[in-house]
């Protein structure tokens, strides 16, 4: 069958910002979908959400009430939400109560009355609420099959999109009929993580959509809910083809240890100890894009903005003009209480706001240590999952470490977060001649040439400023406490490797 | 013959079962009836059905009507404050906007100004 014989299934907004995108596009119009959960779980402002981006005169919703909670109380709790709009009510939304004859009939009389307020209104919307306490009575598995297949293929017949809303527990999924029928599975789950909660929800089956599997977080604010993609919105984007393209730090020495600059559309990761200067490393980086032309994105964690741009100041870097400019923004999170996922789609909306080439988040310690307990053990998968979506948009991203250091031992990173870069520069303290002084070294370049050379290194009021030569004249300069052998002549220009990748 | 009052109730109370239900709008027309009777205590005889009609009203209001045609002094209809009750409560419960939108279920050619309230508003 050639694609123009196919039918077109249309999308319907769910109303509930960052669905639409989880759905594979929205919800596929005359769809007969449960929603399931346990109580609290955001089950019933989901529905509301749908129905209230939906709903016309001309297409309008009905929305069934059963036992649970009253209607009143629901709409009275559920005005308060912003998206709830009582201009709608009743022209475009109308509330019915079955709790009758659901309690003094059988599940033919519900079908029923269903069937006739439906053919009454035509709707576009149908939802119960909630259908588990209609189905509660005492009866047969088949009884219950053939209310379920009857009622699905009236409202499909009669061209409605349909929610039924149940309290669900997990174990119910398997062998349960509704399950089998249902188009569209939507699970919301809340649990407890020390002091937090935890909510997520899954598609657990979406027939003909290309929805985006696994779990994602949720949040229920004065907004309704706000669903935050795995992907984080970024699946349909074309990923852009390998740059050849290298940026500079605005170190001209640091961009010759990088063979160039750093490649655009790389992860640099800038690890070193409290005082090595990363924080003014990636501040360097920033101001240098904004001279390119290059709008940035700098995520702090530890120190407020207007801080961080006045400790920019005082290395002759411009950052409060850039700001006004709309070239740059500085973020200041500190979620404590937020997802991951959500502290990464504020990053994500404000690099797709100015459209920023390079973004820095300083730093990632600072980062997990923002978010409420719960999250953090989806910190470093979220980072992966952020960082590969928006390098494969170009973005250059430069984070900073901090690493305990020690004098006998030289990590690359504390974090275990090598997989995720593509580049790291380690910063560390070195005891040289009576003094603590400061070495940097390019650890790895995935896909290119860089120095080996270690070079010392001092923070002055022009920011990062890598000293003449490499040192030659010490031994074991990694460790910390090098020994000094005296060499005459070193070599004065950086020396590239080979093309060798350092393993990490 | 029923009176206009009452008519204006049970067209409430079918409109507001299709929304509340039955026993939904029966909880409210018992608590309206019970504030009512702070304000005519003769509402006391007044019972709410379980289908959430009243008993025991038209009979109150049948009586006031033979006192009024017998030249006794004319008395307030009974089931007012129990309407005026009915809309506070929804009032109170669901907000202006929101209640204004249900009444227009009941009467949608009704002009609901709300030329009395404190701000003057428009319901």
């Amino acid at each position: 069958m050639s694609t123009q014989d196919k039918v077109t299934i249309n999308k319907l907004p769910t109303g509930v910002p960052g669905l639409d995108e989880i759905m594979g596009g929205g919800l596929p119009e005359f769809s007969f979908n449960i929603i399931a959960g346990a109580p609290g779980s955001g089950k019933t402002t989901l529905a509301h959400q749908f129905v209230f981006a939906n709903a016309t005169p001309e297409h309008p919703a009905l929305y069934f009430t059963v036992l649970g909670e009253s209607a009143i109380k629901m709409l009275r709790y559920q005005q308060q939400y912003t998206f709830f709009d009582p201009a709608k009510l009743p022209g475009a939304i109308r509330f019915i109560n079955l709790s009758q004859v659901v309690l003094d009939k059988d599940l033919g009389a519900v079908l029923e009355q269903i069937t006739k307020e439906v053919e009454k209104a035509n709707p576009a919307v149908v939802v119960v609420d909630s259908f588990r306490t209609m189905v509660r009575k005492p009866q047969s598995d088949m009884e219950l099959q053939a209310f379920i297949q009857r009622l699905a293929l009236f409202l499909a017949s009669w061209q409605a999109t349909t929610f039924l809303i149940g309290e669900y527990a997990e174990d119910e999924l398997r062998d349960n009929p509704i399950f089998t029928v249902a188009d569209g599975l939507f699970w919301l789950r809340q649990t407890p993580e020390r002091n937090s909660i935890v909510r997520k929800l899954q598609i657990v089956k979406l027939r003909g959509q290309d929805s985006v599997p696994g779990l994602h977080t949720f949040r229920i604010t004065d907004a309704g809910v706000q669903a935050f993609s795995r992907t984080f919105g970024l699946t349909g984007h074309a990923k852009n083809p390998p740059s050849h393209r290298r940026l500079s730090l605005g170190i001209a020495e640091l961009d010759k240890m990088l063979g160039g600059g750093v490649r655009e559309g790389d992860s640099l990761l800038v690890a070193g100890s409290s005082g090595t200067g990363k924080s003014v490393l990636a501040t360097q980086f920033i101001a240098e894009g904004i001279r390119q032309g290059e709008p940035g994105i700098v995520a702090v964690f530890e120190e407020r903005p207007q801080a961080y741009a006045e400790r920019a100041a005082s290395l002759g870097l411009d950052l409060e003009t850039p700001q006004k400019d709309e070239k740059l923004s500085i973020l200041y999170l500190r979620p404590l209480d937020l997802s991951v996922d959500e502290t990464m789609h504020s990053i994500l909306d404000a690099v797709q706001k100015i459209g920023a080439k390079r973004l820095v988040i300083d730093s990632l310690a600072g980062f997990e240590m923002a978010l409420s307990p719960g999250f953090r053990a989806d910190f470093r998968e979220s980072l992966y999952r952020m960082i590969f979506a928006l390098t494969g948009i170009g973005v250059t991203i430069l984070s900073t470490v901090e690493v305990d250091e020690s004098f006998t031992e030289f990590p690359f990173s504390t974090y275990s977060i090598s997989f995720l870069t593509d580049d790291i520069i380690r910063l560390r303290y070195v005891s040289i001649d009576g003094q603590l002084r400061k070495i940097m070294v390019v650890i790895k370049m995935r896909g290119g040439n860089h120095a080996k050379d270690i070079r010392e290194y001092e923070i002055t009021s022009k920011g990062v400023v890598i000293l003449g030569k490499r040192l030659t004249n010490y031994q074991a300069l990694i460790s910390g406490i090098p020994i000094h052998s005296d060499r005459s002549n070193p070599t004065e220009e950086p020396s590239l490797d080979t093309g060798i990748e350092h393993k990490t | 013959m029923e009176s206009p009052a009452l008519r204006v109730y049970d067209k409430l109370r079918q409109n507001l079962s299709v929304f509340a239900g039955i026993a939904g709008f029966r909880s409210l027309a018992s608590r309206a009836l019970a504030q009512a009777r702070s304000e005519d205590p003769g509402l006391g005889e007044v019972r709410v059905n379980e289908d959430g009609t009243l008993q025991g009203l038209g009979e109150m209001e049948h009586q006031i009507e033979l006192d009024k045609a017998a030249g006794a002094e004319p008395t307030n209809e009974p089931s007012i404050p129990l309407i005026a009750s009915l809309l506070g409560l929804l009032h109170i419960f669901l907000g202006e906007a929101l209640t204004a939108s249900l009444l227009r279920v009941t009467w949608p050619g009704a002009v609901l100004d709300d030329c009395n309230s404190e701000n003057g508003r428009k319901a």
